[in-house]
């Protein structure tokens, strides 16, 4: 309680307060605008935290996390293009809604059901991050790498085309991972003579090429496509009797959110197109689904900012991440040099408790800028693709050059901006790749620090029955799905 | 061949390449690798992706042809790479103010003083904030 007090209290300090306030601004801006992710912003913006310290660092990409997901809503809602993949679910129900000129009360509903999402999912953050990391602290190499290998195969339900492309990105990504000089052996791998990749691939590059260049190319592909908005009215905030008909959606679906959040590597899409589907399920009007139920944007909007609390949870207690975007978070502690896992809990308590708070924060502050500026929102969504991508190159550039000055580095985002394009064409995400690279250091060095404490015998692992538990979880998750067809007979 | 199948061709080609170049690391002794090379790990990893790749080309997939890349991405990537080759001649901020109009125009912006006004507007605000604000020197070029 003295932490989060302690917490809360760092959000008195004016310069906390204003860029939780510009990563809110700018997470629903970018959230709003139709192709740039959450995880494509907090890519983007990474390289400009650097300089900020770990604790405005986390609370800024944290602000944008958490108001990305609302953003994307309201493109979803006026002109049927979500901002945001988490928002896809969202369109279902809120376009009709804005067809038929209702686009207020939708918007205003999105708002109020994310911020009790996002405000629940924060909840359980501050109570169960403690609790695990405090099950964790006991976890040696054995478990952590058990655990970082269970972590692994949650990419399979990430994004892409197949669990089995996934894997394969995954894979890739923690074989980039091992890029430049061998910790134990001081042995260069992979670095092909250039110097600059003798202390690894940098993350940043990577992840501007991945999101931000590769996207580039996409729009490139899409140009000409043009979207029809819905006039917008004034944005309101629902009705009682809107609040009361939605509220077991909304309960459902944070519980819901949080939980697929706190999983390993799945995060606010999938958990907003659950709880699409259970909101139907338990709805006494399922006819009115896909035509215009204000229930069907109050379902998947309260899921998808549940998520981003849930996601924080194995991320900040365990190091491992809860999404992509925490994975890019989690990459901008390691830039930072904090590393995230139980020990923050007790080595930097405050840092923890400002996120929370700050993230708390976000959520307010975007409930009240939903409702009051949604039309502002709305409008800069409309920038024309020959402004914004170029704008946006330039800043992929300055990104990917600012933090070691190198324009190396911009030739590794452009790289990677084509290796992203080529991968989605062949529907390979390049989410579970920025797992696989986040992961790929912690799986190499705890699979040798577990050999070494077993005398380099594999057997050793029989006697962990965390590890062993988790080996478990890994091949039912890996092997479940597939089983559960073959049962039901269907191919 | 179908893309699936020619998807996972390339990543099994890509894996034995990347498997063959471990043969050239560095081989240390016996005492400090204490029994696990730097070579031992990236070829477990590439021998899963392998397997992978196999099980990606032997399973049942719905496979609709994909679509012929538009020109404007290659046009696109070629003005990326133009971007970069501006930038050691003309310096990073006219180079960037070059890529913003040239691919405006390129993505079919017609109006002119809109597109010179937004470029100058952006290069301004980066010089501005990094090189002004950040104090990060830009790259200079030959004619600066």
């Amino acid at each position: 309680m003295e932490h989060f007090l302690g917490g809360m209290a760092l959000l008195l300090d004016p310069y906390i307060l204003w860029v939780v306030f510009a990563g809110t601004v700018i997470g629903i801006v970018v959230g709003a605008l139709p192709g740039i992710s959450g995880s494509t912003t907090t890519a983007l913006l990474l390289p400009f935290t650097i300089t900020m310290g770990p604790i405005p660092a986390l609370a800024f990409l944290g602000s944008i996390y958490c108001a990305a997901n609302f953003g994307g809503s309201i493109t979803a809602i006026l002109v049927n293009s979500p901002g945001d993949p988490s928002a896809s679910a969202t369109a279902f129900d809120g376009y009709p809604m804005a067809q038929r000129g209702e686009a207020g009360r939708a918007l205003g509903m999105s708002a109020v059901a994310s911020a009790i999402g996002g405000i629940f999912s924060v909840i359980v953050l501050i109570v169960a991050a403690p609790l695990l990391a405090r099950v964790a602290y006991s976890f040696g190499p054995p478990e952590y790498f058990a655990l970082a290998v269970f972590g692994l195969s949650m990419v399979a339900m990430t994004g892409g085309d197949s669990a089995t492309k996934n894997l394969i990105a995954g894979a890739f990504g923690v074989l980039l991972a091992t890029v430049g000089q061998d910790l134990t052996t001081v042995v260069e791998r992979y670095t092909f003579g250039i110097h600059s990749f003798s202390d690894g691939i940098e993350f940043i590059p990577v992840l501007i090429g991945l999101f931000a260049l590769a996207e580039l190319f996409e729009q490139a592909a899409q140009l000409g496509s043009r979207t029809v908005a819905a006039k917008l009215g004034a944005v309101r905030l629902p009705s009682w009797q809107d609040i009361k008909d939605c509220s077991k959606a909304i309960g459902l679906s944070s519980a819901l959110g949080t939980f697929i959040g706190i999983l390993p590597a799945l995060g606010a899409t999938t958990a907003a197109m659950i709880a699409y589907v259970e909101t139907k399920r338990w709805s006494k009007n399922k006819a009115e689904f896909g035509k215009g139920a204000i229930e069907g944007v109050a379902g998947p909007e309260a899921a998808n900012n549940a998520a981003v609390g849930g996601a924080m949870v194995p991320t900040l207690a365990l190091g491992i991440p809860g999404s992509t975007t925490t994975a890019i978070i989690l990459a901008g502690l390691i830039v930072q040099g904090v590393r995230p896992g139980p020990h923050l809990f007790t080595e930097q308590p405050l840092l923890l408790y400002a996120v929370f708070s700050s993230m708390l924060l976000a959520n307010l502050l975007y409930l009240v800028l939903g409702l009051g500026f949604a039309k502002v929102f709305a409008r800069i969504s409309m920038i024309p693709a020959p402004y914004l991508w170029p704008a946006v190159f330039v800043l992929s550039v300055i990104g990917a050059y600012a933090p070691n000055q190198a324009m190396a580095e911009v030739w590794v985002a452009i790289a990677f901006g084509g290796i992203g394009f080529f991968m989605k064409r062949y529907g390979f995400s390049p989410a579970p790749m920025v797992i696989g690279l986040v992961l790929g250091k912690m799986v190499e060095e705890t699979l040798k620090q577990s050999l070494l404490i077993f005398d380099l015998s594999w057997g050793g692992f029989l006697g962990r029955p965390i590890a062993l538990t988790l080996f478990g979880l890994t091949v039912l998750f890996l092997l479940g799905p597939f089983l559960l067809q073959r049962l039901r007979g269907r191919p | 061949m179908t893309s699936t199948r020619a998807a996972a061709a390339a990543v099994i080609a890509i894996a034995v390449a990347l498997f063959a170049a471990t043969f050239w690391f560095e081989q240390m002794p016996e005492g400090i690798t204490r029994g696990f090379g730097a070579e031992l790990f990236p070829r477990m990893v590439l021998g899963t992706i392998v397997a992978l790749a196999v099980l990606l080309a032997i399973m049942p997939a719905s496979n609709p042809p994909l679509p012929r890349i538009p020109p404007m991405v290659w046009y696109s990537g070629a003005s990326l790479l133009a971007f970069m080759a501006l930038v050691p001649v003309a310096g990073m901020l006219p180079a960037m103010f070059v890529y913003l109009v040239g691919v405006g125009y390129l993505w079919g912006e017609r109006r002119h003083w809109l597109l010179f006004l937004s470029a100058i507007l952006l290069t301004a605000a980066i010089w501005a904030v990094f090189v002004k604000g950040f104090g990060i020197p830009l790259p200079k070029g030959l004619l600066d």
